[in-house]
This record gives structure tokens, C-alpha cells and sequence, in this order.
């Protein structure tokens, strides 16, 4: 099975959750058999995907040959194997120090191999010939009139500098865009508005930049060039971001789409979000075949928002990775106070001020407790200044915000981790910081609530009860010894390969479903 | 001419309320008292109402050939008294008949017997009386909190002068031999009552599972494999929750049905009869020693000690309880000594239990909190109200503390 998987970010490189979930569900579904390719806006190098064929939007190409032509449609160049930096880090995940039993030496070294390159001698990262800037600027324009509906209903009218097709030189170019330009039709109006007059050619645009709706348009623009050039059973697409692209393939490969849904607008900004955005949301479910929900409470919560069907909406829930780095950080941690961590960004949805207050009332009983708040957004000034108004600063830290393994040296660093979130569809961090030992406490407005047994639970508004939960964890040392054991054989259960397994199952069950039809 | 030998548990704790850490020094009152007279009125209705009514109507239409026994805590007749008197007033009748014996146990089922010896003996000291008064009777068998059992409480048991101990037939311990006799403990004079797990539990547990191969379980059914006993065996022992009569397995199962045609269909085979424990030991002679080398209860499959003390958590604060034992029996304070008393109730550690898997279901199924870490959490907040504000209350002053 083929799949085509639209993405918005891809780690190292990520502003949250999704980009690790990717990552996770990915590398699973390669161990079940399921051929990917993994589109994103933009790569910046130093990704890692071995296991499948990650691509940039912006370097699509189409072939340089006619369509229909007997050559080879499609160019891959593969990278050979270069000991540099890709291959290192690798190695450095294969190889991590201290003990390790024969079998699981031999395995690593079969992935070493493998990653170096093995039998094929190949990593399997694929670079695309850039195609799109240099030949659609060489194209002639025109100028037109245009009419657009806005999402949102609004109508405008405008002057657009328009590719002029029929003095077009290439009869390829020609073809591509006639097929670009049928693939538009094909669309709902609210996705059709969203697609560029042009395509920028800012391959530099970093995401969550600018206007994140020019972006999702260039984006869908982009993957739509791809759909023609390589057979898929199946088109996968990831948040809102991607989901026109999802529907507009859909439209133009009549491709089975399953859309993953890992947060809602509503997760991220309560009854105030974006209305545009959940219109783009809206559209993505009505268009999908099958829905994915990263929890229950998410699937119900669609369910509520956008009125989509429970019956098309499956649930799978995220797995966890265990990073190979916990030992040596935790040799490293003399930090004299208890550290009580709140690690994601400092928006609405991730209930900081629930954080700060709980700790306002913890301080007074645990004097060198020091609570941490890693991590930049919205309202990251507020909480600074309601740390000071609360005369806490002296146990209150703001780290700003953490990458890469900055991100693990304070998950390891925690004596607890706090995740008070308001709306919270899965909350993969907690799961991160059982990895590295700490035990949790998560708001049971959280879709990994449904998963683990072993964290403590509060509704997030209970600031007396969370307060009284970080007391305890703090105080009594047998508490955070169970617990955190516990937790961590439950998330060592957790395992990604279940939720690829459920996920490859919703694959089948859509495409023998699509069939039928 | 072989016997079947019914006990059935009685216990309610007196459960806590939240208890935040903010209320240490604040709130002495730990107990809900809402939810704990819930808990019993519940109860009551499905279960210790309609089960004594069966009962005392078992009893009277067999003219006294069916008997039956109880062990029935300190903290279960206060609440009865409390919440639902008419429970209490029924046990009561049932003692009037003559067909029911009454064992002695920890007034506040407690895990005393493993920790502390003299609150052991103090404590069984205080059910044997509460009994006297409540049924007019006087306890000659002992059965520890939930079958809590080894040679070393034994010894102890046999030093208040009992006759005998039930305990759980674990195959371990048992071995080649059957729990189907009489045994004598390594404590001279002291008898033991073995648990006839598998039977025990066909009703116990089993009853109502539609996968088990032998469901629907009949009353001819359970009677034909007690029959079967006959001749390699002297008594079967039956020892169960009285919940499991309407509360762990509904009206709906039918087990009040079952139980109605239970005793006559064991007493259609002309050699079988219903005996208490005492009556057992009076008529049996003892076929062998047996040694409990290792601390057995009925709890779970592994049955041992880890539903309370299986980690660290429950280690701790069962610890952490014991200890102030010395401190506070000096106080002379009846309240203080009370309230104690209760927190030592073995249910709240049960709480704390993290054994997941095919039993963590169970205990999450009893217990009142969230998750064993809140459980411990809210134990533990209490325990040390009480360890620093209680205990240093002067003896008028914390009446309120006995709610």
C-alpha cells in the first residue's frame, strides 16, 4: 500500500505535537509494510526519515518530460550514503551507551546497516529537481480581472497578474497548469480561494510565518502537481493545514482521503478560534472518507463542532518513542530544588495560568520548590506578570522556548511534570516526560488521560486540587517512586506499532469501503 | 457424615472524604459521612436486607438444619447502627435462632495481626465484646482480616483462647492435600478451617460469567460437585463476601434463587448437613498438622499480602499508621485512639494497590478514589492531620474528630 501523506512539519523542525506525531506514526507504518510519501511545506535539512520518502513541497517537480511520455515520469535522485551528519545521528540513536543484550545488539546493527545504506547502498531521502519557480517565471503573464470569494463568504473583486497559457511556450508547462487549473474546479470554493494566483517563490517560508492561509494555499498548489506523477491507494492528510490539499487531490486523483485530526481550532483558541480556519476544518471532515482522531475526546468534540458523523470518525491514539539520552542526563542533575515542570507553548489551549496559580499556592508549603515554565506564545508576558504580581518570582522561572535537547535535558531535570490543559487532544508531552521518569499530572480535558492509568488527573479549572496534587507528589517520595514506575511500563505498552496497526486496519477498511462504491 | 460449612464477611470501612492537603491543621473530621451512609443504605437494600430475610427463611423452613456463620467488623455494626438499623436488627434475629455463629475478628478489620500485636489482641479484644452486646454471643472461632493467616497469628489467635482459625485453602500450602477436613494449626489446640477456593468461588465470582463452561450455574449443579466430596472428604468450606448476594452478583443473576435452593438440594444426599465452624471442630477430629510457612489471605490470585502492601506506597503508609501506635494508645484518649483506630481499617491501603492487570479491576471497582495514587494522597494527608494536630489535642476538644 501506497500512501500519500500530507504533513505540515517534520522534526527536528517542529512548533509542536504534530510534527513528532508524524514522525512516530510513520516510522511504525513503515514496519507494517505501508509505503509512504510524506509531504511538508518545507524541509530544512537535517530531518531523519529513512523510512520513507520525505518531500518539500517547494522543490515539486513535475516532469521535465511530457506527460504520457515513456520516460521515466518522475525523477528520484537518491542521495549516496555520506558519513556526515545524517548518518552520525543515526548512529548516535543506534548506540546508545551502556549495556545492551546481544539480540538487541545484533538488531541495532542490522539498522545501522540499513541506515548506512545496506544492500541498496542508498538513504532514502529523495531531491526532487526545483521546478516550479524557475519555469513558471519564465512563463508569460497576462493580466485579468478575477472575482474570489473569501472564506467567509465575503466577495471581492481584483486585478491578478495571471499565467497567459495560450502563448505559453512549453507544452508541458501547458499541460501542468491546464491540469492545476481543472484540478481547481474540481474544488469546493472555500479550498478554490485559497490557492494562489501564483506560486511564491519563497522556498525559504518558515511555517506558523506570515499568512499561514497564503501558505496552506501555496502548499495545496504545490502537492497538486505532484498527485499525476506517482500511483497511490490512499491520501492521508494531517491538521487543517493540509486538509485542502487532502480535498483537492481527492478531487483531482479520485483518491480515498483520510484526514487526521491531532488538534481542533477550537483546542487552540476555546469558542473565540478562527472562523476561517474551522471552515477549512469543516471542509476537510466533510470531504474525508475517514476520519482519524488522535483521542475520544477529540472524536467527540468534532463530533460536537463540525456535526461529522461518529460512525466516520476512528480513534488512534499516539504512541511514544523511548529516548536513549535519559541516563546520561539524569547523572547530570544536582539541581538543589524540586523542579515542578510545565513544558509546551504558553497559549490559551495549554492552561498556563492554571500553572502559575496552582504554583502560588504550592510555594508557601515548599519553599525550595522551583516551578518551570518552558516554553514561548500569546500569553507568556501575562503570566510573567502574574508570577510577579503574585510575589512568586524567586520559585518561578520562564526558560522561553526549548528545542531539541534542551527539551530533554528539562524533561529529565523534572521531578514532575504538569500538563493543565484546557483542551488538549492527545498530549503527546506527557508521554514524553514519563519517558524521562517524571511523573504527571494532566488535566482530564486530555485525550492521553484515556490512556494512562498511571498520572494523576485533574480538571484543569481545580487549581486547589492540582496544587494539592503537586504538594503531594512533592512530599511524599513513595508516591513519585510508584508512579513514575508504573507510568513508565504502562508507556514502554504504548507502543507506536498499535497505533500503526489501527491505522494501516482504517486504510483497508476505507479502501474496501471506497471500492464498493 | 460430611458437612458444608458457610461463612460469609461483613465489612463496610468508614471510607475518607477528600482530604486536600490544605485542610491539615485545618479539619479534623476525615470521613464521608454522605457517602459512607450511601454505601451502606445501598448496600442494605441490595444485599444485607433481602440476604438475611433469605436466610432466616432458609433456616425456618429447614427447622434449623441449615447454619450459617458470620464475621461481621466493629466499623461495619457502627455504620449499620448509624445508616440502617434495620440491617442491624435483622442480624440481630438471625442470632436469635441458634442456627448462627458469630467469629471473632479485628473490630476494625484491620492489619494489626501482621504489625502490631498488642493492638491485635486489643482489637479482638473490642469485637469479641461488640459482639457479646450486639448478638449475645461469645466468639470461639477466629477469622483474621481477609484471611490473613500464618503460623505466627496464629499463635496469637490461639493465646485469646480460640478453638480455631479459617483460613484460605491455598494450594501452596495445601499441597497434595485437600482443604476438605479439619486441620490442626502448629498452635496445639488451635483448628484449622480451610477455604474450599474452587466452590467457594463458583458462586463467589464465577456465578454470573456467561464464558465460564459451567455457566448457568443451578443449585442441583453446585450440589452434585459438593455430593461428589462424599467419602474423601469431611467438610466443604464456603467462605465468601455476604455482598456477593445481590451486590457483587445482581438480583438479576438469579443468586437469590440459587441460594433458596442451595441448602435443600445439598440435603437431599441424606449424609450431607450445614454446621457452623464451631460445630465442625467439635464434631471432626483433625487428620494432620498444617503449617502456613508464608502469609496467606483470600485477596486476589496471588493470594498473599500484596493487595495491601505491594508497594511502596502502601508499605509506607502502613508503616507510617503502625508507628504512631505507642504515641497514641499513651495518650489516653478514647477519640484520638478511635480515630486511629479507623485509619488502620485495611481498605485503605487496599486503595493504593497498583497491581493492575486481571485484579487491579477488582480493587478499581471498590475503591472510592480516581486512582491508587490518590488514594494514598488523600491517606496520607489525613495521617499526617492526625500524627500533627490530633494527637496533640487535649481529650475534650476533639469530640468533633468522631464523625
Amino acid at each position: 500500500m501506497r500512501i500519500l501523506m500530507l504533513g505540515w512539519e517534520y522534526p527536528p523542525h517542529i512548533s509542536g505535537g504534530l510534527g513528532t506525531a508524524c514522525e512516530g506514526l510513520t516510522r511504525a507504518l513503515a514496519r507494517q509494510g505501508v509505503e509512504i510519501d510524506f509531504v511538508v511545506p518545507h524541509l530544512f535539512g537535517g530531518e531523519n526519515a529513512p523510512h520513507m520518502k520525505l518531500m518539500d513541497s517547494t522543490r515539486f517537480a513535475p516532469p521535465v518530460t511530457a506527460m504520457g511520455s515513456s520516460e521515466p515520469r518522475y525523477e528520484e535522485q537518491y542521495q549516496q550514503p555520506v558519513p556526515g551528519a545524517h548518518a552520525e545521528s543515526i548512529l548516535e540513536e543506534l548506540f546508545i551507551p551502556g549495556e545492551v543484550s546481544p539480540e538487541r545488539a545484533a538488531e541495532r546493527k542490522e539498522k545501522a546497516a540499513a541506515a548506512l545504506g545496506g544492500e541498496k547502498g542508498l538513504i532514502r531521502t529523495i531531491r526532487i529537481p526545483s521546478y516550479l519557480s524557475p519555469y513558471m517565471k519564465g512563463l508569460p503573464t497576462r493580466k485579468v480581472k478575477k472575482k474570489r470569494t473569501l472564506p467567509g463568504g465575503t466577495t471581492v473583486e481584483e486585478e491578478i497578474e495571471e499565467f497567459d497559457l495560450e502563448t505559453g511556450q512549453s507544452q508541458t508547462q501547458g499541460i501542468i497548469l491546464r491540469t492545476l487549473k481543472h484540478a481547481e474546479d474540481l474544488l469546493p470554493a472555500g479550498i478554490r480561494a485559497l490557492l494562489p494566483h501564483s506560486l511564491s517563490d519563497d522556498s525559504q517560508g518558515g511555517h506558523y510565518t506570515g499568512d499561514l492561509f497564503s501558505e496552506v494555499g501555496q502548499f495545496t498548489a504545490r502537492v497538486l502537481a505532484l498527485a499525476k506523477e506517482r500511483k497511490y491507494d490512499m491520501i492521508h492528510a494531517h491538521d487543517w493545514m493540509t486538509f485542502p490539499a487532502g480535498v483537492a487531490l481527492k478531487a483531482l486523483t479520485g483518491l480515498p482521503l483520510v484526514i487526521h485530526v491531532h488538534s481542533l481550532e477550537y483546542d487552540r483558541s476555546g469558542e473565540n478560534g478562527n472562523r476561517q480556519i474551522e471552515e477549512v476544518e469543516k471542509i476537510g471532515l466533510d470531504g474525508a472518507d475517514t476520519v482519524i482522531a488522535v483521542s475520544h475526546y477529540t472524536r467527540g468534540l468534532i463530533n460536537q463542532r463540525h456535526g461529522t458523523s461518529l460512525d466516520k470518525i476512528a480513534v488512534v491514539h499516539n504512541g511514544v518513542y523511548s529516548k536513549g539520552a535519559i541516563d546520561q542526563y539524569r547523572q547530570e542533575r544536582n539541581w538543589p530544588s524540586k523542579i515542578v515542570l510545565f513544558l509546551g507553548r504558553v497559549t490559551f489551549q495549554k492552561g498556563p495560568d492554571y500553572f502559575v496559580d496552582a504554583a502560588a499556592r504550592v510555594i508557601p508549603h515548599i519553599p525550595d520548590v522551583l516551578f518551570v515554565m518552558a516554553g514561548s506564545g500569546d500569553m507568556l508576558p501575562k503570566m510573567v506578570e502574574r508570577v510577579n504580581e503574585l510575589g512568586i518570582g524567586s520559585n518561578f522561572l520562564f526558560t522561553g522556548f526549548l528545542k531539541g535537547q534542551e527539551v530533554e535535558k528539562m524533561f529529565s531535570m523534572a521531578d514532575l511534570y504538569v500538563m493543565p490543559s484546557v483542551s488538549e487532544p492527545f498530549g503527546i508531552s506527557a508521554l514524553e516526560a514519563i519517558s524521562f521518569n517524571a511523573p504527571v499530572i494532566i488535566s482530564r480535558q486530555s485525550g492521553v488521560s484515556e490512556v494512562l492509568s498511571h498520572a494523576l488527573k485533574v480538571n484543569f479549572w481545580d487549581v486547589e486540587q492540582l496544587a494539592n496534587l503537586v504538594i503531594s507528589v512533592l512530599k511524599y517520595p513513595e508516591l513519585r517512586q510508584d508512579i513514575s514506575v508504573m507510568a513508565g511500563e504502562e508507556v514502554r505498552r504504548l507502543r507506536w506499532d498499535a497505533s500503526a496497526v489501527k491505522t494501516a486496519a482504517i486504510y483497508s477498511k476505507t479502501l474496501a469501503r471506497f471500492a464498493r462504491r | 457424615m460430611p458437612s458444608v460449612c458457610f461463612y460469609f464477611q461483613v465489612h463496610q470501612p468508614y471510607r475518607l472524604k477528600h482530604y486536600p492537603f490544605f485542610k491539615i491543621h485545618q479539619d479534623h473530621r476525615y470521613f464521608d459521612h454522605d457517602k459512607n451512609s450511601g454505601i451502606m443504605k445501598k448496600v442494605a437494600r441490595k444485599c444485607y436486607l433481602p440476604a438475611n430475610q433469605a436466610m432466616l427463611r432458609l433456616i425456618d423452613r429447614h427447622k434449623g438444619k441449615f447454619r450459617i456463620s458470620y464475621a461481621i467488623t466493629g466499623v461495619a455494626v457502627e455504620q449499620m447502627r448509624k445508616y440502617a438499623p434495620d440491617v442491624l436488627q435483622s442480624f440481630k434475629d438471625l442470632a436469635k435462632t441458634g442456627c448462627v455463629e458469630f467469629l471473632g475478628e479485628t473490630y476494625y478489620h484491620s492489619l494489626a495481626g501482621v504489625y502490631d500485636e498488642q493492638e491485635f489482641q486489643a482489637q479482638v479484644a473490642e469485637h469479641a465484646k461488640m459482639v457479646q452486646e450486639e448478638f449475645n454471643y461469645k466468639p470461639t472461632v477466629f477469622r483474621n482480616t481477609e484471611l490473613i493467616y500464618n503460623d505466627r497469628i496464629g499463635a496469637a489467635v490461639g493465646a485469646l483462647g480460640y478453638k480455631a482459625v479459617i483460613a484460605e485453602g491455598a494450594d501452596d500450602i495445601l499441597g497434595w492435600r485437600s482443604p476438605n477436613f479439619l486441620y490442626d494449626s502448629t498452635t496445639p489446640n488451635l483448628r484449622l478451617l480451610l477455604k474450599n477456593y474452587r466452590l467457594s468461588d463458583d458462586i463467589a465470582f464465577r456465578f454470573s460469567n456467561q464464558g465460564w463452561a459451567d455457566f448457568p450455574l443451578t443449585a442441583p449443579k453446585f450440589a452434585n460437585w459438593v455430593h461428589q466430596v462424599s467419602g474423601n472428604g469431611e467438610i466443604v468450606n464456603l467462605f465468601m463476601d455476604y455482598e456477593t448476594f445481590g451486590e457483587h452478583q445482581w438480583e438479576s443473576t438469579g443468586i437469590f434463587e440459587f441460594l433458596d435452593h442451595l441448602p435443600a438440594e445439598i440435603m437431599k444426599h441424606p449424609d450431607w448437613d450445614f454446621q457452623t465452624p464451631t460445630q465442625v471442630v467439635d464434631r471432626y477430629r483433625p487428620i494432620a498438622p498444617i503449617s502456613f510457612g508464608r502469609t496467606v489471605s483470600w485477596a486476589d490470585i496471588d493470594r498473599d499480602l500484596t493487595a495491601w502492601q505491594g508497594n511502596h506506597m502502601q508499605r509506607s503508609a502502613l508503616q507510617q499508621a503502625f508507628d504512631l501506635g505507642n504515641e497514641v494508645r499513651s495518650r489516653n484518649n478514647p477519640a484520638a485512639l478511635d480515630l486511629w483506630r479507623r485509619l488502620l481499617t485495611s481498605d485503605h491501603f487496599y486503595y493504593m494497590c497498583t497491581k493492575w492487570m486481571a485484579d487491579g479491576d477488582v480493587h478499581a471497582y471498590f475503591s472510592p478514589y480516581g486512582s491508587p495514587y490518590e488514594a494514598f494522597i488523600n491517606y496520607m494527608n489525613v495521617l499526617t492531620d492526625f500524627r500533627q494536630s490530633v494527637l496533640n489535642l487535649k481529650p475534650n476538644s476533639d469530640k468533633e474528630a468522631r464523625t
